[in-house]
């Protein structure tokens, strides 16, 4: 056991930083617009198609392989440029106030819509490029060659929970999107333009999900029913976390990859029920999850 | 004809109750959910035995049901089947279909489940103009749908149904498995692998989590241990189908510093697996058997030297394949017309399309040229022998099927810009496989190392 610390240890990591990538845009837009967004998982493989199609775009025309690392976050750009604006405006507006049922079922048609629409353009099979993972190499940890990728994307989700604190902290944006949570008519009658903070906040909770699945791209695979996975696993963390909580999501996702490396490397049967065992034990304990409560909100 | 439909209708309406009820979806409804499935299987009975001679007259187009997954991650095994049904559907239309009727397919998607796949199959049944199903991928919609086609009385040709469960009570009068099973599948593999690497002491396992992933690792492991009793299993993991993500479980087979990895991933699955297991060296600490390896030829890079098959005889590039001009001529008919060649899946189903075929030839010259009755259709697949694109399609009486099992290792060829499968073995269908009747896990265990020195060597078939 004492030569499978380490590995379980980065492997909880690893788990860790894809599942928060997963998780953290749905618990964003939740606490700024209070819609649970069912398609977040679909806006996650919508970003990994793309991050892989440009990929595959420089590979073939043979171009510094450097500018795929370029392309994850550009393309994670792209999608919520495209998709946040589209979809606040067009459809998540209409639900704001109405009953959690009623946003529920709009946002779970546009995963359906999503879903067929991700089948029609870029096919049934897997898709994948691997460049950015290949580029960095690998580095043997306790005997376990390890991709220098997986290391990478444990950094980036730590900037990105840094990033999204400063953010909310430390900019006028975050002092107007926390006006905005903290409450919304207040912020309205004091000339906030909510409408654009909705927006904004929509799209960059679609920009975190696409660059969820960018970043998980070159060392997952991209395939029909990637989204409605994703999609479990990130209501999961939420709950862990508290829905709107940023340090919760993230603190959920530590917890949950644990569990799911324990359960692999210790009782592999137990493999897919990890998760939502983990889920149930805290929500047992705290019914509003690690960091949520019955009145406060906070993002 | 009009009572006919009246049937017809009724039966329909009972299926419906049943969904609208909430009856098939596992809800235990006691004698309710017995007296509709009664109703509904006896309407339906009564409207095949209602029009014994509608049913033998020569009919304008032939329709054939065929149940697989034409979306979600199991699609990538699914889809290849679909391009080679609709390849070789076009191919016997061409000749002039099955003795001058044509040919047409009505695909279900096995994605939507096992509840929706039986909805599917009872509402394609119902028409009279699909007369035979070739159903299905999945070996768990294989099982749920075959107590249905015995209900129902509708020839049903498993094109895939791994499952050795599938026809193990013998008792099947309509359904039929041109293939072989995870039986002589999986033991193919451990015979081979103790052949190539008589000296191996530990194997993990990374298999999907459900029934196919589970006998194939129950199958494969029974054969090493009957066979080298001191093989220890060091690792036996199953992530979850369609799991896009296996870094975890690469780390822990790397932990475990197994001699040989053993997998039955599949589809997209495989590819992942692949994809992530290579460049984290797993393929050069280990030998690793990838059972259904032989699909990802063509798409992703694996190294030389894996113990890769084609869960029967199907690849299209054997050597009993390459010399029949037909299989040439399909093969590149399939690469021009969608950009790769066939794998496996595809030839398993031209192969069964070439099986029904046969059966309806047969049954129509037995029949003095008459168009058959669904029963007799299935009377002419029992026992029945057919040439197929790869090899010989052999009946049991228990209705399951003997074909051959080609297993090799991955090896670079000039001629392709893939590796291809070299140092062969080709093992005789009825060699790996137990009597009807027999419980194959108690004749596995019977096994004893004579067994697998009797069988031909890796290398021999060329």
């Amino acid at each position: 056991m004492s030569n499978t610390i380490i590995p379980l240890l980065l492997d909880s990591l690893a788990s860790a930083a894809l599942i928060f990538f997963a998780a953290v845009g749905l618990t964003l837009v939740f606490s700024v617009l209070r819609v649970l967004n069912v398609a977040h998982g679909s806006l996650y493989s919508i970003g990994g198609y793309v991050a892989a199609s440009i990929c595959l775009f420089i590979a073939s025309r043979q171009l510094n392989p450097y500018l795929s690392f370029l392309a994850l976050v550009f393309s994670a750009l792209f999608v919520a440029a495209i998709f946040g604006p589209l979809i606040e405006r067009g459809l998540v507006r209409w639900t704001y106030g109405k009953s959690e049922a009623v946003q529920i079922l709009i946002t779970f048609g546009l995963f359906l819509i999503l879903e067929d629409l991700q089948r029609v353009i870029f096919g049934v099979q897997s898709f994948y490029e691997d460049a950015p993972m290949r580029l960095l190499g690998t580095t043997s940890i306790g005997g376990v060659v390890y991709l220098n990728y997986q290391i990478l994307l444990i950094a980036m989700a730590l900037l990105v929970v840094i990033g999204l604190r400063l953010l909310i902290n430390h900019t006028r944006l975050g002092r107007l999107i926390t006006a905005v949570v903290t409450d919304r008519e207040m912020a309205q009658s004091i000339g906030i333009d909510t409408n654009r903070i909705f927006i904004l906040a929509f799209s960059l909770g679609v920009f975190l999900a696409a660059l969820g699945g960018a970043l998980a791209t070159p060392t997952s695979g991209i395939a029909p029913g990637l989204g409605a996975d994703t999609m479990v696993l990130a209501f999961a963390v939420a709950a862990i976390g508290g829905l709107g909580q940023i340090e919760g999501a993230a603190l959920a996702s530590l917890i949950v990859g644990l569990a799911r490396v324990l359960a692999i490397y210790l009782a592999p049967s137990l493999d897919a029920v990890a998760p939502y065992g983990a889920m149930l034990v805290v929500l047992l304990i705290r019914p509003y999850g690690l960091f949520g409560s019955v009145t406060a909100r906070r993002i | 004809m009009t009572s006919r439909g009246i049937s017809i209708g009724v039966a329909r309406c009972l299926s419906s109750l049943e969904w609208l009820f909430g009856l098939n979806r596992g809800v235990p409804q006691g004698k309710v959910r017995w007296v509709v499935d009664g109703l509904a299987g006896a309407l339906a009975l009564g409207v095949i035995a209602a029009t014994p001679a509608a049913a033998q007259e020569k009919p304008s187009a032939l329709g054939l049901g065929i149940f697989t997954f034409t979306s979600g991650p199991a699609a990538a095994y699914g889809v290849p089947g679909k391009n080679a049904a609709d390849l070789m559907i076009d191919e016997i239309n061409a000749k002039g279909g099955i003795r001058g009727v044509p040919v047409s397919a009505t695909y279900v998607d096995e994605a939507q489940g096992a509840q929706g796949v039986i909805a599917e199959y009872r509402r394609l049944t119902g028409d009279a103009k699909n007369q035979v199903v070739i159903a299905a991928l999945s070996s768990a919609n294989c099982l749920a749908l075959a107590p249905l086609a015995e209900q129902l009385e509708v020839p049903t040709v498993g094109w895939n149904c791994d499952t050795h469960q599938l026809l193990m009570d013998g008792k099947s009068k309509y359904v039929f498995r041109p293939n072989g099973n995870t039986v002589p599948e999986f033991i193919a593999y451990a015979i081979y692998l103790l052949d190539r690497k008589p000296d191996v002491k530990t194997v993990a396992i990374i298999n999907p989590d459900y029934a196919f992933g589970h006998d194939a690792a129950k199958i494969f492991t029974a054969a090493l241990k009957a066979l080298k009793p001191d093989v220890e299993i060091v690792a036996e993991l199953y992530p979850k189908l369609g799991s896009p993500n296996y870094q975890t479980e690469i780390s822990r087979l790397a932990t475990a510093r197994p001699d040989v990895v053993f997998s039955n991933l599949w589809g997209a699955d495989l590819e992942n697996f692949v994809r992530q297991a290579a460049p984290r060296g797993i393929f050069t600490s280990s030998q690793v058997i990838l059972a259904l390896g032989e699909t990802v030829l063509q798409r992703v890079p694996l190294p030389d030297g894996v113990i890769v098959g084609v869960l029967g005889d199907g690849w299209w590039m054997s050597p009993d394949a390459k010399a029949k001009p037909e299989t040439v001529r399909f093969a590149e008919a399939y690469k021009a017309r969608f950009g790769e060649y066939p794998v496996f899946p595809s030839i398993k189903m031209a192969n069964t399309l070439i099986y029904v075929k046969a059966a309806y030839e047969a049954a129509i010259q037995k029949n003095g040229g008459k168009w058959p009755t669904r029963a007799e259709l299935a009377a002419a697949m029992k026992g029945s022998q057919v040439e197929t694109l790869t090899g010989t399609a052999q009946t049991r009486a228990d209705n399951d099927g003997l074909v051959d099992q080609i297993v090799g290792v991955t090896t670079k060829t000039p001629a392709q810009q893939f590796p291809v499968i070299g140092d062969m073995v080709r093992y005789k269908g009825d060699s790996l496989m137990p009597q009807a009747g027999q419980d194959p896990l108690a004749w596995i265990a019977t096994l004893k190392p004579e067994f697998a020195k009797s069988l031909p060597k890796p290398g021999s078939y060329k």
